[in-house]
């Protein structure tokens, strides 16, 4: 009943392949073996010169040392990334993360779209915080076009831009657990995340790629079927977030794990460019809702949570607790809605008056800012998206190198990246 | 797709200045660094919350670090370094937004470089997390930073050959003379065997000489 | 005539077991799907039959099914060995579980030896299997799963020590009869019971202690290679091992097949076995279903955590344990 089938080697065959393509295209044929780039085949890169003092440094190998490719697919994925591995038996020497496996050209694709297109455009790039990637454009492009949104509209703003922050810290839970081999918790957030995806699909018409956000406000009014299934859920969500806590916080093998690991010193911190909940788990109290106060922030009341550890487990306590004050604050806003438009007058073709807009807003990431050039036309001139898991990223090669293969997804997903925001 | 052709507006006609009636928000700011840096008089504008200033890309190094070390001005973080082009013949502006606590404003200092031998100091020195910043300006823009140990593609491929944000890059012409492009098979119609799709042809469907209906 | 009756007996009990094991395979396969599921709030697999009932049975056949091959330059005989050891191991050891009263296939006097020394043989097949797919990262996987396998044996029969020097026989059958006796072996060892599960868990490579073949890590552990039904019977021997180690739990500390009331505790004759096997299975199935639990909850333990546990924790206080048992049994005659 069973065949067998003999295969030839695999990297005979693909290296054979490879000649013959290059031969095709009229390309020189591939050296391998030796030379300056050795460690290279087996991470399938063309052998080639380093280009960088960076790249010398992290392919050279020394004895004992190995390359490992993590990624592109790898199960435990924040998305397609490649973290190029060096190793001595299991302990890490270097990263080398190889990004722009999901660029898609977000920036160059909105220099050719109205600035109404934009909203569609930026909803991808860090899927599990759209609502997040739509604020900072709505408010740059608002400050380019000199319009106010009106009040109900900041509010509404908010409102789902902290459920969204709800969803999003919970998910980060759940893929923590997730990629420790806990398998329970990421179900358990997907319950919260289930419940407030059909609540903002009913106010916005989309379950994870919203368009929401206008200049000049909202989109949508809120409707019975959001207030009720907003009412609904709020009564039941501290108890799905305390399911997973429960699993989680006390647990030995989890602390064991994260405890300790990977710890970022807050000046580190800064200095890489590291914001957000990572930013605040070293102890600097850097929020923007409050460094650089946006929409109806200044009304609602909330302090700034920092932890002191620096380590995973207090990246992982920051989020928790930012998770349960954004439930706070949820209740803060609802009580204080006003009545009134949810988008500005505005007349019906307006153009922007030429200048230049910064906006920054919190993410669940982290500072996610829009630098946004107008010349006075329909497109925007330059559309600039700075996204906080593109820097953050950059702490990994710092604190990975003693530590063993296994923490490299611990310390990762405490950081929470979204390749969609990473790449652009 | 729009026009990619279709003529920009040139530097002058972006931006506008104001004079310093500002409102007090960014007062405080504003006389701070036209005290400790009188050179910039000429370029400074200020908006409600975003006070900007213009410098030529081979200081940038120096007023950063100034403004960051400086105890009154302290703007210790780097929220954003971006590039933006003006146009062929024109230049590049590398853009970098700083913040401070004693200032509720943002600082934007727009560098100038020139877009025929661009290059511009680094400021990994001061924050190291701009690395990954440079790397994408790089990538996109071709802007390169003196010193910066790890200037290499970030977005693209390691040999590939265009600058994507440019204002001037024509997406088949650029990615053709990429130096990746071709040597996959699916790129080139002439290595393309239709022989195989003789077979699943429907009768009637691309007929061609010859065939049976 | 004694003779051929004895061997005829024992083929049929072989025969038995043999068929036994795929259908605990399915068995347990089935409860860790809907229990995990259950547990985490979801339905698990429920349109193959009545409640999904035949769901692990179709993964068998979809094994059967599969394409099998083998890498050009793997060691054929070696890479073909590897799972039948490991599959060995597993229904070899099953010989002399005590199921019920009459009910043991191979009554050996040193069964408990017999039975440590067999579970052994599957490290061996873990470590050809690595080695003998060609594939580093096979091999590198093989390797800590052995080191792993190794370490955990040793707190493993030295916590069965402690219940041997009580109950003075490496019998199944008189152990059971010493717990009906004396009360179960779980109030007498209860330190040797804590550190038996612990290192049977990690010795059959469940969560937490599934580290090797954690799909979430980087090597895919010694099985990258294997496909159809060789990784089945690597599949399969994980399960028949986690109900070999359940039933061999029971039958040393809680008590084999004795009910839990004393009245009566075991009965006689045909009537008899049936009782015990009840109990038995109930007894194991438990115990299955606990580490399925666990699997649901708990997340990994790092290979150097774990290593570090049964070298530095397990094995002093299996010693411990043992001094102390020994210390007890010389001083109060025992």
């Amino acid at each position: 009943m069973t065949s067998e089938l003999r295969i030839p080697d695999p990297l005979e065959l693909e290296a054979a392949e490879e000649g013959r393509l290059r031969a095709v295209a009229g390309l020189p044929p591939l050296k391998r073996g030796g030379g300056e780039y050795a460690g290279f085949e087996s991470v399938g890169l063309p052998d080639r010169p380093p280009q960088t003092e960076r790249e010398r440094e992290v392919y050279t190998l020394d004895e004992g040392e190995m390359l490992v490719n993590m990624g592109p697919q790898h199960p435990s994925t924040h998305g397609v990334m490649r973290l190029v591995i060096k190793v001595r038996g299991e302990v890490v020497i270097d990263i080398d993360p190889v990004l722009g496996y999901l660029h898609r050209g977000i920036e160059k694709l909105c220099e050719n779209a109205t600035y109404t297109t934009v909203m569609t455009y930026v909803d991808p790039m860090d899927y599990l915080s759209a609502m997040h990637n739509e604020h900072a454009p709505a408010i740059a492009f608002e400050k380019l076009f000199g319009i106010k949104a009106p009040p109900r509209a900041e509010y509404i703003r908010a409102l789902v831009v902290e459920l969204n922050r709800v969803f999003s810290h919970g998910l980060m839970m759940g893929f923590l657990a997730l990629d420790m081999g806990g398998l329970t918790p990421i179900l358990y957030s997907f319950i919260n995340r289930d419940d407030v995806v059909d609540m903002l699909s009913a106010i916005s018409g989309q379950r994870m790629l919203f368009n929401f956000f206008r200049v000049g406000g909202v989109n949508f009014d809120t409707n019975d079927e959001f207030m009720s299934r907003l009412g609904t859920w709020r009564a039941g969500v501290l108890k799905t977030i305390e399911m997973s806590e429960r699993i989680l916080t006390d647990n030995e093998i989890f602390r064991g794990r994260t405890v300790g690991m990977g710890v970022l010193s807050g000046a580190q911190a800064i200095a890489l460019g590291v914001t957000g909940p990572s930013l605040r788990a070293s102890g600097v109290p850097f929020d923007v809702r409050k460094a650089h106060p946006y929409s109806i922030y200044p009304e609602l009341e909330f302090d700034v949570i920092t932890q002191a550890g620096g380590d995973v487990y207090s990246r992982y306590l920051q989020r928790v607790a930012e998770l349960k004050q954004s439930i706070h604050l949820i209740d803060q806003i609802v009580d204080k809605m006003p009545h009134g438009p949810v988008q500005a007058q505005v007349p019906g073709i307006i153009r922007p008056r030429p200048g230049r807009a910064y906006a920054a807003v919190e993410s669940p990431r982290g500072l996610y800012s829009v630098y946004a050039i107008s010349d006075g036309g329909p497109n925007p001139y330059r559309f600039r998206m700075r996204d906080p898991s593109f820097v953050s990223l950059q702490a990994l090669p710092k604190l990975m190198p003693g530590r063993l293969i296994a923490d490299t997804m611990a310390v990762m997903a405490s950081f929470d990246p979204v390749m969609g925001g990473v790449d652009k | 797709m729009a026009d990619v052709r279709r003529p920009r507006p040139t530097a002058e006609q972006l931006g506008r200045r104001r004079t310093l009636s500002a409102p007090a928000k960014a007062g405080a700011l504003v006389r701070l660094l036209l005290d400790r840096f009188p050179g910039l008089a000429s370029t400074i504008w200020t908006d409600d919350d975003t006070v900007e200033v213009q410098i030529d890309g081979a200081g940038n190094v120096a007023l950063l670090g100034d403004l960051r070390d400086d105890p009154e001005l302290h703007f210790w973080f780097l929220a954003d370094a971006a590039a933006v082009d003006y146009g062929v013949g024109e230049r590049f502006e590398v853009v970098y937004h700083l913040y401070s606590d004693l200032h509720p404003a943002w600082l934007r200092v727009r560098a100038r470089v020139d877009r025929a031998d661009p290059h511009i100091p680094t400021i990994t020195g001061l924050w190291e997390g701009a690395n990954f910043h440079e790397r994408e300006m790089y990538d996109m823009m071709g802007i390169l930073f003196d010193g910066n140990r790890d200037l290499r593609r970030i977005f693209m491929s390691p040999d590939y050959r265009s600058f994507p944000q440019r204002r001037d890059f024509l997406l088949p012409d650029d990615a053709a003379d990429s130096q990746a492009a071709g040597v996959n098979p699916l790129e080139r119609p002439e290595t393309w065997d239709l022989t195989r799709l003789e077979e699943s042809r429907a009768p009637g469907v691309m007929a061609g000489a010859g065939d049976e209906p | 005539m004694d003779l051929l009756f004895g061997i005829l007996r024992f083929l049929l009990a072989t025969t038995l077991l043999l068929l036994m094991t795929i259908p605990t395979a399915f068995v347990v396969i089935q409860m860790e799907l809907k229990v995990i599921a259950q547990m985490q709030l979801r339905y698990g697999p429920n349109r193959v039959g009545p409640w999904g009932m035949f769901q692990s049975t179709i993964h068998g056949f979809k094994f059967l099914a599969k394409e099998d091959h083998i890498p050009d330059q793997a060691d054929r005989a070696t890479f073909t060995l590897a799972p039948w050891m490991v599959y060995m191991a597993a229904a070899m050891s099953m010989l002399v579980m005590p199921f019920a009263p009459g009910a043991i296939a191979a009554d050996f006097n040193i069964g408990i030896v017999y039975f440590f020394a067999v579970i052994g043989l599957s490290v061996v097949g873990l470590l050809i299997a690595g080695w003998a797919s060609y594939n580093k990262y096979s091999l590198l996987g093989g390797l800590r799963s052995a080191a792993q396998m190794v370490s955990y044996e040793i707190p493993l029969t030295l916590s069965v020590v402690g219940v041997v020097v009580l109950g003075g026989t490496l019998n199944f059958r008189e152990l059971i009869a010493w717990q009906q006796l004396h009360g179960w072996m779980l109030i007498w060892q209860p330190v040797g019971l804590g550190i038996f599960y612990i290192a049977s868990l990690a010795e059959i490579n469940r969560t937490p202690f599934d580290m090797v073949e954690a799909d979430s890590e980087l090597v895919a552990g010694p099985f990258t290679e294997y496909s159809g039904m060789r990784f089945g019977f690597f599949f399969f021997a994980e399960y028949v091992a986690l109900f070999i180690m359940s039933g061999v739990m029971t039958a040393l500390f809680f008590g084999g097949w004795l009910a839990p009331w004393p009245f009566p505790a075991q009965l006689e004759g045909f009537g008899g076995t049936l009782y015990g096997l009840l109990w038995f299975f109930l007894k194991s199935y438990m115990f299955v279903f606990v580490a399925v639990w666990l699997r649901a909850t708990l997340p990994r333990v790092r290979v150097d955590q774990l290593m570090g546990m049964a070298w530095k924790v397990l094995l002093p206080l299996a010693m411990l344990n043992l001094l102390v048992t020994a210390g007890a049994v010389l001083v109060f005659n025992l």
